[in-house]
């Protein structure tokens, strides 16, 4: 099998850049007086996902994020996986690129995690470390 | 792909190891702008993300780990706006430097976090 950074370098020679249409606004729950940080797919990642044959297994990474440093990897090896649409390329990244703290064991009433479309996030960055993800208006119980 | 399999590169007059040349070549790289968030990577190679951490602060994830986290960064940042703003890459304690991803803030010479319309980072370094 060929090495995924191999893989990578046909990808951006074949493939055009794919500018995704959705960011992932999140919080982290272990410094919450930090800022909502913005995730930007790489478009050139982007374009590998939706053509599929080049990118491995989601759980390869995942497995991997339990390697000690200088042990062998399983991702960059691992069969790739086939074409995925912008959607869940979206959530591959989510689960590959953000701390599990975030998706995956956050227990709290916060919302600390959308996908929203690229419109969405403000372009004006004159306050920027006050950015935090809007909450929804608390549901009144009878 | 086809694969060409040498141990040695030459011009006729001096020869390289193939190793030395796979080995010594940029693992990943890319050009950023961190005051738009709606178009971050210029262009890049071997990233799977970028993240917009706050005002000059930026994470990059490898979509290719690095074997470890002892790899080389040269970078180089400008304003776009002016010749005068004196600015560096840094990384504090609280930031990540790992196998899988690094994060950084552009230094104004103000000693401040401050965005930056033009941000290069090269990694040298071994891949998982």
């Amino acid at each position: 099998m060929t090495h995924l950074w191999e893989r990578l370098l046909e990808a951006k020679s074949r493939l055009a850049p794919v500018q995704s249409k959705y960011r992932v606004l999140f919080e982290d729950p272990n410094a919450p007086d930090e800022p909502a940080k913005v995730l930007v797919p790489d478009p050139n990642w982007m374009a590998a996902a939706l053509a599929g044959g080049y990118l491995p297994p989601i759980d390869t990474y995942q497995r991997d994020r339990l390697v000690p440093d200088g042990e062998p990897k399983e991702h960059p090896y691992a069969e790739p996986i086939g074409a995925m649409t912008e959607e869940e390329a979206i959530e591959y990244l989510v689960m590959k690129d953000i701390d599990p703290a975030v998706w995956r064991d956050y227990k709290g009433n916060r919302t600390i995690m959308k996908i929203v479309p690229v419109e969405m996030i403000p372009s004006d960055r004159s306050f920027r470390n006050a950015w935090v993800i809007a909450q929804p208006k608390a549901e009144e119980v009878a | 792909m086809s694969t060409l399999n040498v141990s040695n590169i030459s011009d006729g007059t001096t020869s390289v190891g193939t190793g030395y040349v796979v080995n010594g070549s940029a693992k990943a790289w890319c050009m950023l702008n961190q005051s738009a968030t709606n178009d971050a990577f210029y262009d890049s190679y071997n990233f799977s993300s970028s993240t917009d951490d706050g005002t000059g602060k930026t994470t990059v994830t490898f979509a290719s780990g690095m074997a470890n986290a002892n790899y080389a960064t040269p970078s180089m940042t400008e304003s776009g706006t002016g010749f005068n703003d004196v600015r560096t890459l840094n990384r504090d304690s609280s930031q990540t430097r790992g196998s899988s991803s690094y994060s950084f803030y552009n230094c104004h010479s103000g000693n401040y976090a401050d965005n930056s319309q033009y941000v290069s980072v090269v990694f040298f370094g071994d891949l998982a």
